[in-house]
């Protein structure tokens, strides 16, 4: 398959998910669409790294794994925490810093 | 037969994607998202990238989508929310098109279409990231370190008596 297709691909699933953010109002499914963007980057990074001969950009994907494992852990707990104060996980809802 | 699997991947891949976005109900989108992170791993391996494929199926499929299935069983979510309007989101798919369309043709000049021998197995990525990546590598250890007590405080249950 030709580079060409990989970042169309790419492209492709990194605007839903990043439409998903600005779409949905769960913080949730946010989160997972945010996780869905980083995986198109991923793809596109090992695609470049393939066509390239260049295998540095795995090695960036590595890193893009584990800050994603951090940040899983601590936006969950964020959530849950917000679920907590206010036992709702609607974006909507969240308006204490409203004006 | 390359390409019959590579359709499948992608086209499985798509629409996984777009029921994440669309399916009212949290616990489903996680299991749609389950379903895409398991093809972007078979495109991974398509790619010769077989550390990053199997990392990907344990880190992401594995680990992440478990602690957001759990979460989201842990909070009861049952109310559904409105669908998000089909009209916008044929217009944004509108948008990624035109943009594509002008990137496009311009990468098989910059890259070339056929690609390299390059295998990222376990044994090349892991000599790069043992040797030229070794402090980045350490450091990552570290975030996570500090993600793990950032989560426990964060979840962590404040006392009444406190205030």
């Amino acid at each position: 398959m030709p580079l060409n297709y990989y970042i169309v691909l790419a492209t492709i699933l990194f605007s839903i998910g990043m439409f998903g953010v600005i779409l949905r109002k769960n913080t949730i499914v946010m989160f997972m669409c945010i996780e869905m963007m980083l995986n198109a980057v991923n793809l596109s990074f090992v695609a470049f790294s393939k066509f390239h001969g260049n295998l540095e950009g795995q090695i960036g994907v590595f890193f893009i794994m584990v800050v994603a494992a951090a940040e899983a852990s601590v936006g969950l707990a964020i959530i849950i925490s917000v679920f907590r104060a206010i036992v709702s996980v609607e974006t909507s809802d969240s308006n204490e810093l409203k004006l | 037969m390359e390409d019959i699997v590579w359709y499948l991947l992608s086209t499985v891949a798509l629409l996984s994607a777009i029921a994440v976005v669309m399916i009212p109900k949290p616990l489903y989108s996680a299991f749609a998202l389950v379903l895409h992170m398991f093809m972007i791993a078979g495109l991974f391996a398509m790619l010769d990238a077989h550390f990053l494929a199997t990392a990907q199926i344990i880190v992401y499929a594995g680990a992440i989508m478990v602690l957001v299935i759990f979460v989201i069983m842990l909070l009861s979510l049952q109310g559904a929310e409105e669908r998000p309007s089909l009209l916008f989101s044929v217009a944004s798919f509108a948008i990624v098109a035109a943009l594509a369309r002008y990137i496009v043709p311009r990468l098989d000049a910059a890259f070339g279409s056929s690609g390299t021998d390059l295998a990222g197995t376990v044994k090349s990525v892991g000599e790069l990231l043992y040797t030229k990546y070794i402090f980045p590598f350490e450091a990552a250890s570290v975030l996570i370190m500090v993600a793990i007590v950032g989560a426990v405080i964060l979840s962590k249950r404040e006392k009444k008596d406190a205030a």
